[in-house]
């Protein structure tokens, strides 16, 4: 062992918590009673803790050690800001009442079976920020357990035995440490700890986990399986809250050395879920080496404590998908009105930024969201260490990753690419904050391989604004209010040299407020209405509108395309509804298929009630539904997954899950797929794998996996187009700003198409650098479908453009404005023949009625956004629930219905195709 | 660039809380107890086996496994496996198998075993990934240096076959010292903790097993190995006669003779938790005395059961995906 490295570690400095429990050391095993006094804290970066009454709140919660048959009464104060209880899952426990904020309530345990126990808040899933803690109850006579020695031996152990014991807490991806010494003594660990014990000492380990399932391994050590003759080496820890208890010989038949201990779940290990128990040589101090703390170096934090740590809480909640622990609490702080705060005025809007300094660590916990994301780094300074940080598989959990280099670090979810969580690594020797490494003149890299990016760059300052405005909810575009506003934080900022955007005065040496990125009272109207009416009714996935009487997010809103007005909102509040993505609808155009996009939910929904038919499972976080033309069978991709569900027609059960990769390989995560308008294909775009995937129907055999991204990582597929004919296949590839074409028989890449040609990256100029005689850009680029003739792509892109592609050149003719986060895009029927195509946005209210070839002559250079329409309700609106907030936003799955495109178009009932033209009734014929 | 066997501070010592008579008996202590356990053996009516048996065992690491579309996954191979200066390796498969090989051993015995790395491009450095892979193993003892993990992890050295993450620190193979000491009997995986990140490419192929059996076990008909993980069950089965091992791949089918004792050895791996069940099978949870008819089982957890083969029967994974995803094979009893 390497004595230097570990006394050359400066030991965070840590207040021991003094606890002592009567019986602890005790040899009478008479049944007693513990008067415990618990409170409840918030903690400085906005985690929550018990504290034992008159000392530091503590992650894991304090240690409560009993015997067999004791009796514990808990007098709880809540002296944080919401609801807090008290829960013991497996020991009876009188009241589940909760107490409120100032308040103090009693709650009664009887320790009526020996076992090790999580004792935890009790606050839907909340209490993962922190209220969680040990209770172990130990046998009233007898051992306390055994361990077996290097030479086979098994030894009985007694609490005298014991050298020190640790209890480590597995939530999200994040351990959560305490040491108990021989004495009682108990000193927090925090966050991923490295425990210390000294060779042979005798180590008793209390892991416990609440959340999602782990499995808890410790290298070169094994130990019984409670309960059990079993030697192990690693212990599932099921999803809810479990626990496990051994005793181990520190080094027995192994030696010293730094034991990794970490979940053996791989999408934890990549997640940061480790640490090392360091076993010293005999004469070593055991000491433990103290993870990150919430009361170490952050923002407002106490640099003294050293390595500080910032929780990002993952919800299924508009705006703050990542949403730090103290989000709210930063938001009031910043308020200009807000007198005596060390951040009034810096007008903070988003929930989602931290500022850490260097050493400190970034926290992730899945604590209320019902999908599965991954947490990957999106950008970071240029040659920061620990980046890029990503999942292969998306799962639930968390992450933990600690940052040491200056600058941006922006996550994101790859599979809800609309996620975002920044965090700034500040040098607090520097004026300003610093956003890109100072060691490389303030410049970032990108997940996509662009390196050395100035953090002046127009690119640079545009992934900024789509920051602030998607996690905002305040900067979203509210045609309802007829004003838009965007305020971004007043904090200065340090950049790169020379222009910052179209900012004059940036520069190195130089801070600059965000806030001269403002947007003030810019007029909003939603328009008018297309003069010419649609054919039957669009249904939008309005996800982030918030009703009344369900706590997710998310609605259906439905416009008649008669008088361009909503006539119905579905909220399903009887379901709780999450997250509306994407729909789809049977023959008959009787059934809407709804996926739940954050969850793990598909719902058939009544067309003309919008009453629900049935809420199903299926696999987690299905993005898009199409159905088989040929049969009617549904398929649904599984983006947090590995394939595609397939429902048959008429029944509520899934079938089978199709495979888009090969036994073994890395998970696809499929997001919107098409299907060929024979039936015979199902063609998808695989964000995990950055390729599309070609899959036969009958057998499932895979035809083609085609990269899209060229030799640049991360190019992101997100949606499928295809040609009626099925002889092309387009992909929109997300960050690479480019439109794949493929072959639509072989799957063969036939040319990518750049959507971002037009538009210089650092100086945000725009040229005609294609040639085609137009400007036109389309950043972000997600859905694309195909009008059912054939003629045009339309690809709504998040940064607010719409650009139509000539499918006869496959090439950009123009593009059209859209709203911020613009998402969705579907065609359907224009009345007395043609094809509007929908295009939604997710911060922005209205639907953008794009008509691609407004006079027919198949010339797609006068395509014009024929009009707009609210998403807002209205009196005359029907609903199965009152809209309360963020009214008609979160535009992103669209549907027409009737379904007119070729293979779907034909099987429409006779009362369907009367309103269609003889065109549109066969849409490939008259291609 | 370096060719070097690595471990100059371990030659002469292996573990010091080793014993001596298991670690290196004396040869008459230790023909002492070969004839012991030999009468032990027969009065048990078991087939005896050598105590404290020397392993030297070479495996490579391959890419394998083309999806055809030029998505590769990695396996280990045997190379050779030599038993007290006797060759064991024509009971494994010649060429790199997903699952890796299974490799038996007694109590007591000690295993010297070394890692080759096959993968392109594993000589050269590149800054931030790894391309070593190594041989974590589970269950056994072993000192740091044998631990197969990154120097990140264990301080001292990035313990792998291939160019690590620290730089200039090049080794073409390397060795890891066993001792399958008393107490350590069960089943364990073995798998890559260093290919790329300190995360290893234990869930792209790199994983086997290792069964320790305690001294006088006794035997089965066919022992079956199976991995679970995230989109299908890995496995192969060793024939009890001549220990031949074969069957490789994905949702194997295993076949038993009628009424002939059969051992599962079930390892998960990857990211999901799954339910094993063996349709219309009941066993005993091991380490007690319960009948059960499925487990639940997480990532490199294990669960070791014997059935008597008395109905064909098919194996499956209950986890909501992948049942789905048709995770399952058939059990042949014929």
């Amino acid at each position: 062992m390497n004595h230097k490295n570990i006394s050359g570690i400066t030991r965070p400095i840590i207040t021991v918590i003094f606890f002592v429990i009567a019986l602890l050391t005790s040899s009478f095993a008479l049944a007693a009673v513990h008067n415990i006094s618990l409170t409840a804290e918030t903690l400085p970066n906005g985690q929550l803790a018990y504290a034992m009454a008159g000392n530091e709140a503590v992650i894991p919660g304090p240690a409560l050690f009993v015997k067999e048959g004791d009796s514990i009464n808990v007098t709880l104060t809540n002296n944080t800001s919401t609801q807090v209880g008290f829960k013991v899952p497996g020991l009876p426990l009188p009241s589940s009442a909760k107490v409120g904020p100032g308040k103090t309530k009693s709650y009664s345990v009887k320790a009526s079976k020996a076992g090790t126990y999580v004792y935890h808040g009790n606050i839907d899933g909340k209490e993962q920020l922190g209220l969680f803690g040990a209770l172990i109850v130990d046998k009233a006579t007898g051992p306390l357990d055994r361990y077996v020695e290097a030479n086979g031996n098994i030894v009985p152990v007694t609490q005298a035995d014991l050298d020190k014991q640790f209890v480590l807490f597995m939530v999200g991806s994040t351990f959560w440490g305490t040491e108990i010494s021989s004495d009682g003594t108990q000193k927090p660990l925090w966050a991923n700890p490295n425990p210390g014990a000294v060779e042979n000492d005798i180590v008793r380990f209390h892991i416990l986990a609440i959340g999602p399932g782990h499995t808890f391994h410790l290298h070169a050590h094994r130990w019984f399986k409670t309960g059990t003759n079993e030697v192990i080496d690693t212990k599932l820890l099921a999803d809810g809250s479990d626990t496990h208890s051994f005793t181990v010989k520190a080094g027995s038949g192994v030696g010293d050395g730094d034991w990794q201990y970490h979940c053996h779940l791989i999408a934890h290990m990549e997640a940061g879920m480790h640490g090392s128990f360091k076993v010293y040589p005999e004469g070593g101090d055991g000491a433990s080496i103290v993870g990150a703390s919430p009361y170490g170096n952050i923002l407002l934090g106490d640099q003294s404590r050293g390595p500080g740590l910032v929780t990002f809480e993952v919800t299924d909640e508009p705006a703050s998908w990542f949403r730090s622990a103290r989000g709210d609490a930063i938001v009031k702080l910043s308020d200009p009105g807000a007198t005596g705060s060390p951040l009034q005025g810096a007008d903070i809007k988003t929930k989602s930024l931290e500022v850490i300094y260097p050493g400190s660590s970034v926290n992730f916990v899945m604590s209320e969201t019902n999908g599965v994301h991954t947490i990957s780094s999106l950008l970071w300074p240029s040659g920061a260490h620990h980046m890029p940080f990503n999942q292969t598989d998306a799962y639930r959990g968390g992450g933990i990753v600690k940052l040491d280099t200056p600058g941006l670090y922006v996550f994101t979810c790859k599979v809800h690419p609309f996620m975002f969580a920044a965090v700034i690594v500040d040098d607090p020797s520097t004026e300003g904050l610093d956003l890109g490494n100072p060691q490389s003149n303030y410049t970032i890299d990108l997940a996509t391989g662009i390196k050395s990016l100035p953090t002046s760059s127009d690119l640079a300052v545009r992934l900024l604004k789509t920051f602030f405005i998607t996690t905002a909810t305040a900067n979203w575009r509210d045609y309802s209010t007829g004003l838009w506003n965007v305020s971004y934080p007043t904090l200065p900022v340090r950049i790169s040299g020379e222009p910052f955007g179209k900012i004059a005065d940036g520069g190195v040496g130089f801070a600059l407020p965000l806030s001269a990125l403002n947007v003030k009272n810019e007029p909003l109207s939603v328009g008018n209405a297309p003069a010419t009416r649609g054919v039957g009714e669009v249904w939008v996935n309005t996800q982030f509108e918030k009703t009344a009487s369900k706590f997710k997010p998310g609605t259906s809103t439905v416009v008649d395309t008669a008088t361009w007005t909503v006539k119905r909102k579905v909220a399903l509040p009887q379901i709780n509804n999450n997250n509306p993505h994407n729909m789809w609808t049977n023959r008959d155009q009787s059934i809407i298929f709804q996926t739940q996009w954050f969850d793990n939910k598909f719902s058939m929904i009544n067309r003309e009630t919008g009453e629900l038919i049935k809420n199903i499972q299926v696999g987690y976080s299905p993005s898009h539904v199409v159905t088989l033309p040929t049969t009617d069978d549904i398929t649904i991709a599984i983006n947090g997954e590995n394939g595609i569900y397939m429902i048959p027609a008429g029944t509520t059960k899934v079938e089978k899950m199709l495979p888009t990769q090969a036994q073994g390989h890395v998970s696809a995560n499929p997001h919107g797929h098409w299907i060929s308008a024979d039936g015979s294909k199902i063609v998808t775009p695989n964000i995990g794998t950055h390729d599309v995937g070609v899959y036969a129907v009958d057998n499932g055999t895979i035809q083609a996996r085609t990269p899209t991204g060229g030799t640049a990582p991360g190019a992101h597929p997100i949606a499928i187009g295809m040609m009626p004919d099925s002889s092309k296949i387009y992909a929109t590839n997300l960050l690479h700003h480019s439109l794949s074409v493929l072959n639509g028989n072989t799957g063969a890449l036939i040319k990518t198409v750049s959507l971002i040609a037009d538009y210089n990256p650092l100086d945000g100029t725009f040229a005609d650098n294609d040639g085609n005689g137009k400007l036109a850009v389309g950043v972000l680029p997600i859905q694309a479908p195909v009008s059912p003739d054939g003629k045009a792509v339309v690809i709504a892109s998040m940064d607010g453009q719409i650009v139509i592609i000539d499918t006869a050149t496959d090439t950009i003719v123009t593009s059209l404005d859209c709203d911020p986060g613009c998402h969705g895009a579907n065609f359907g029927a224009k009345e007395g023949g043609g094809y509007y195509a929908y295009v939604t946005s997710k911060f922005g209210n209205r639907l953008a009625v794009v008509d691609v070839d407004p006079n027919g002559d198949g010339d797609l250079k006068d395509a014009v956004i024929a009009g707009h329409v609210s998403l807002v309700d209205g009196a005359g609106t029907a609903k199965d629930d009152t809209v309360t907030g963020l009214p008609g936003f979160g535009g992103q799955g669209v549907l027409a219905v009737p379904n007119v495109y070729n293979g779907w178009v034909q099987n429409l009932p006779a009362v369907w195709k009367e309103g269609l033209t003889p065109e549109q009734q066969n849409p490939k014929t008259h291609h | 660039m370096s060719f070097q066997i690595n471990r100059p501070c371990c030659a002469t010592e292996f573990l010091e809380n080793s014993s001596a008579t298991q670690w290196m008996p004396h040869n008459a202590v230790r023909q002492l107890l070969i004839m012991f356990l030999l009468v032990l053996a027969m009065s048990c009516l078991l087939i005896g086996k050598s105590f404290a048996a020397e392993h030297i065992i070479q495996l490579t690491a391959e890419e394998t496994q083309d999806d055809g579309f030029g998505n590769k996954l990695m396996a280990y191979k045997m190379d050779s496996h030599m038993v007290d200066g006797v060759s064991i390796t024509d009971r494994y498969s010649k060429v790199a198998t997903i699952p890796g090989p299974t490799i038996v051993l007694t109590e007591g015995d000690t295993v010297k075993i070394t890692i080759l790395n096959e993968i392109p491009g594993n000589t050269t450095h590149v800054p931030g990934i790894s391309k070593q892979v190594s041989i974590h193993v589970h269950g056994v003892h072993y000192d740091i240096l044998s631990d197969g993990t990154l120097k990140v992890i264990n301080n001292h050295l990035d313990e792998g076959a291939g160019a690590g993450l620290e730089k200039d620190q090049y080794f073409s193979f390397y060795e890891y010292k066993w001792n399958v000491a008393p107490g350590t009997a069960g089943t364990w995986a073995y798998h890559d903790h260093n290919f790329e990140t300190h995360n290893g490419a234990e869930h792209k192929g790199l994983f086997g097993a290792i069964i320790v059996n305690p001294i006088g076990a006794p035997s089965y008909a066919k022992e079956y190995v199976l991995y679970m993980g995230d989109d299908a069950f890995w496995g192969m089965e060793i024939n009890g006669a001549d220990k031949k091992q074969s069957k490789h791949g994905a949702n194997p089918t295993l076949s038993a003779r009628s009424d002939s004792n059969v051992r599962f050895h079930l390892i998960a791996l990857g990211t999901d938790i799954h339910t094993f069940k063996l349709n219309g099978y009941r066993w005993v949870d091991p380490g007690t005395n319960n009948l059960i008819n499925q487990v639940a089982i997480g990532p490199l957890e294990k669960h070791v059961f014997v059935v008597k083969a008395e109905q064909s029967s098919f194996y499956v994974d209950k986890n909501f995906s992948n049942q789905l995803m048709g995770m399952r094979g058939k059990f042949n009893v014929h």
